[in-house]
């Protein structure tokens, strides 16, 4: 460790940046019940939209900082995270970068100058724009620290794979890949040894190199339980939704979710869903909602549309539609049960990090929209078809027909992209929602 | 000129004789694991040029021509006469396929996937030839065959047999005195024949056509997926071209290396791990180059046609860093978009042209 960089690391964020996001957070807080007009569709948000502004950008802040302080992993957001935590990395996820350069809507220009650096608009919008601030050095973030260790772990999309082969060029740097192999039905004992023999034999030496320590079974199992400890909470989060009227959006779940996503393992984070959880339980219990008349109810499927989240919320609240649940957003705490505490800790993570929504079939995913839709008490469906993301959209159409057919719910499929506008048709999509209204009863005429 | 047997007389014949019909889609798999049950492997690369109209009521347009048409040609009847589907875990989009046929359409053929590691380490040779294995038992319970080692050994040995040939076959591509459309259309019967029939093909091409002289025409390189359309192939012929080598998933990429071992399932599992890099493996953008870059100087060639079949994400991903390290070594490059079930548009058609120009 550099004292020299160690000491403004903690200068910088005990002494600047935490006092100002600490006063950037009660100046939000005290806004927030102004933040929507009495003719808007939208109750206030939650309190804790405050708190995950200073939560998240905290982290950023403390990146910018943190080159020779701490060792740094770049990682996928299905990477097996507990090692390297127990080990003290700090953590980038590019995935969750590109997601707010998206909701931020500075992703088009730094997809241009991927797409002129030769990158094909084939290629996935989340490293379009991923690369494209590579290249430019543009972040919303203000500065990302460079990497020690890339990690990429195939459980969301073989697309990770090339992504962070790139990375490897241009950074010249190790390269850690977690092969998990794809769950067509159920999870087979010899990909779950070859995953494990992967965390113990690839990840686990290489991460221990840079970090310049034995990674201790104790530091693991503390990180495996905050991992755990958050899971659940989040889950139980968004169980809460289920309740009439929802206390979140899909919208609100798609801000709130980014802890879960970059921070789990951490003590912070489980201290701040446990403070999202009271607030969002003393909605249900004061009976109010996320929109002010839930008319209808609807599921999201697939990530969301970042550079219009905005619109869409207001769009369906203005018909009294909510959308208080999505495969995406409870992707990030089904696992929760598998985080077995008492199993071989190696086993565990094994298990967990095959089973993702994303490396199981379109039948499993179709089995969870069903459960959903009848645990939520769902009126209907909307498929986003992610043009950037085929793992998730493969499977959509079938699954449309089926929730249609067989379950008797309106479903509707809309064509869009996570991040790239030009795979986006406002005309397309308005009309597209505007025939669903009509099929749930809440158009206009 | 030879005569060469369609796919479907091909299937006849074997099935006439006994033998069951597995149809795979792309690309690697085990191919002598399905001899050893008396299993003939079809592959089904599409077909080109087909009315994919079918495919459209289960995957979106914005997924490649490949995919789109193997699920067409099946929903079309075609694969009737096929026992089994194998869908090997090429690319997210062929996962999907498998993860449609087997929880939406599950046609009456039992689907079979299997995974391929994308790195190349010890523990990768171990998972792949438990995967092989666990393929081995699924065909045991399905056939009630139980091939034992010996006969799978034999198997292996005449598949690396027909391997060798077709690695023959491509280096001395310059010395062989047949157009590209014909070379590749016998070197393309490796997809559905029989590996003995095809040691027997390939030797008789090369005895018809081996020259003491190599080929006085330029030399280029075609990577990709596969040469569809194949017009590619007169077009490069007609500008005094001719493909001295591929980077081809049909047939560069699977020049896989012999095998040595007591064991065929860690036989096989090392002959896919140790196959030449390419996309579907995830290989690095330096692999992938050097393996370029030899083809390129082992066959003199001056260019590399990237013929990529549109929304291949992975075929798309490394292409600006292969272009610029192909132009550093003094290679010329160009990129052709293609869609199987098309023509090759005139704009792409004058492209290859002016391209071929250039190398001249």
């Amino acid at each position: 460790m550099n004292f020299l960089k160690a000491a403004r690391y903690f200068l910088m964020t005990n002494f600047i940046g935490k006092p100002y996001l600490r006063y950037e957070r009660k100046r939000g807080e005290r806004k927030i019940a102004h933040l929507t007009g009495e003719n808007s569709p939208l109750n206030p948000p939650l309190k804790i939209t405050a708190y995950t502004k200073e939560f998240v950008s905290s982290h950023y802040f403390k990146g910018r900082y943190v080159e020779g302080v701490k060792p740094v992993a770049w990682v996928t957001s299905g990477a097996p995270i507990e090692i390297l935590k127990a080990l003290g990395f700090f953590l980038i996820y590019p995935e969750n970068h590109a997601a707010l350069c998206g909701a931020r809507k500075v992703q088009m220009d730094l997809i241009e100058t991927a797409e002129k650096s030769g990158l094909s608009n084939n290629v996935c919008s989340y490293v379009r724009t991923d690369i494209g601030s590579l290249l430019s050095g543009k972040t919303p973030a203000g500065k990302l620290p460079k990497p020690d260790l890339l990690v990429a772990c195939s459980n969301i999309c073989q697309t990770v794979l090339h992504w962070y082969r790139m990375l490897q060029k241009y950074l010249n740097i190790p390269l850690v890949i977690i092969d998990t192999p794809f769950v067509y039905n159920e999870i087979e004992p010899h990909q779950v040894e070859y995953v494990k023999k992967q965390l113990k034999n690839s990840l686990l030496p290489v991460a221990e190199r840079i970090a310049g320590k034995t990674l201790k079974e104790k530091d693991l199992k503390n990180v495996i339980k905050l991992s755990k400890d958050a899971t659940e909470l989040w889950l139980e989060i968004l169980n809460l939704c289920a309740e009439r009227p929802s206390p979140l959006t899909v919208f609100d779940q798609f801000v709130y979710m980014a802890p879960i996503v970059e921070m789990r393992g951490d003590k912070e984070t489980v201290d701040y869903y446990n403070a999202m959880y009271k607030e969002v339980k003393s909605r249900v219990n004061m009976g109010k909602g996320a929109i002010k008349r839930e008319r209808r109810r609807l599921l999201w499927d697939n990530l969301p549309i970042w550079f219009k989240m905005r619109e869409l919320a207001l769009k369906l609240a203005e018909r009294g539609i909510n959308i208080p649940i999505s495969t995406y957003t409870y992707a990030w705490g089904e696992l929760a049960p598998l985080m077995n505490l008492k199993k071989d800790e190696f086993e565990v993570m094994a298990k967990v990090y095959l089973s993702p929504i994303l490396n199981r079939g379109a039948g499993q995913k179709l089995k969870a929209m069903r459960n959903m839709v009848d645990r939520f008490k769902l009126d209907g469906v909307i498929l986003h078809s992610d043009r950037s993301c085929k793992p998730y959209s493969m499977g959509q159409m079938d699954e449309r027909n089926k929730l249609i057919e067989e379950f008797k719910i309106p479903a509707m499929l809309l064509e869009a992209d996570q991040n790239d506008e030009n795979a986006y048709s406002e005309e397309q999509v308005a009309i597209r929602i505007e025939s669903f209204f009509e099929m749930l009863g809440v158009s206009h005429g | 000129m030879l005569k060469i047997p369609t796919r479907t007389e091909t299937i006849y014949k074997f099935k006439a004789k006994g033998g069951k019909i597995v149809a795979v889609a792309p690309y690697h798999y085990p191919k002598a694991l399905f001899r050893a049950f008396n299993i003939l492997p079809v592959e089904v690369w599409g077909p080109p040029k087909l009315n994919t109209l079918e495919s459209k009521a289960h995957i979106q347009t914005y997924v490649c021509s490949v995919v789109h048409s193997i699920l067409a040609f099946y929903l079309q009847g075609n694969l009737e006469v096929c026992d089994f589907i194998l869908i090997p875990h090429t690319c997210d989009s062929l996962q999907g396929l498998g993860s449609i046929f087997l929880d939406f359409i599950k046609p009456k053929q039992k689907v079979l996937t299997f995974y391929t590691p994308r790195e190349r380490r010890r523990i990768d040779i171990s998972f792949l030839s438990k995967e092989i294995e666990k393929l081995y038992n699924q065909l045991c319970e399905f056939t009630g065959e139980k091939p034992d080692f010996e006969e799978l050994h034999r198997h292996i040995d005449i598949e690396e047999k027909a391997n060798k040939m077709l690695k023959k076959l491509l280096n001395e591509r310059q010395y062989l005195d047949i157009d590209d459309f014909n070379f590749y259309s016998i070197l393309r019967t490796k997809e559905f024949l029989p590996a003995e029939e095809f040691i027997e093909i390939a030797n008789d091409v090369y005895l018809m056509y081996k020259t003491d002289k190599p080929i006085s025409k330029t030399p280029v390189i075609v990577s990709g997926l596969l040469p569809e359309p194949m017009e590619i192939f007169t077009i490069i012929n007609e500008k005094n071209g001719f493909v001295a080598g591929d980077d081809l998933a049909i047939t560069g990429r699977r020049l896989y290396p012999p095998s040595e071992g007591s064991n065929p399932f860690v036989r096989l599992a090392k002959s896919i791990i140790f196959s030449p890099p390419e996309p579907s493996r995830g290989d690095s953008v330096e692999a992938r180059l050097k393996n370029l870059l030899e083809i390129a100087k082992r066959t003199n060639s001056k260019g590399v046609i990237f013929y990529i079949v549109t929304f291949c994400e992975q075929e798309y991903f490394y292409i600006s860093h292969l272009r610029k390290g192909l132009r550093e070594n003094g290679i010329k490059s160009i990129l052709i978009d293609t869609d199987i079930n098309q023509e090759l548009s005139q704009q792409a058609i004058t492209r290859l042209e002016v391209f071929l120009e250039t190398l001249q």
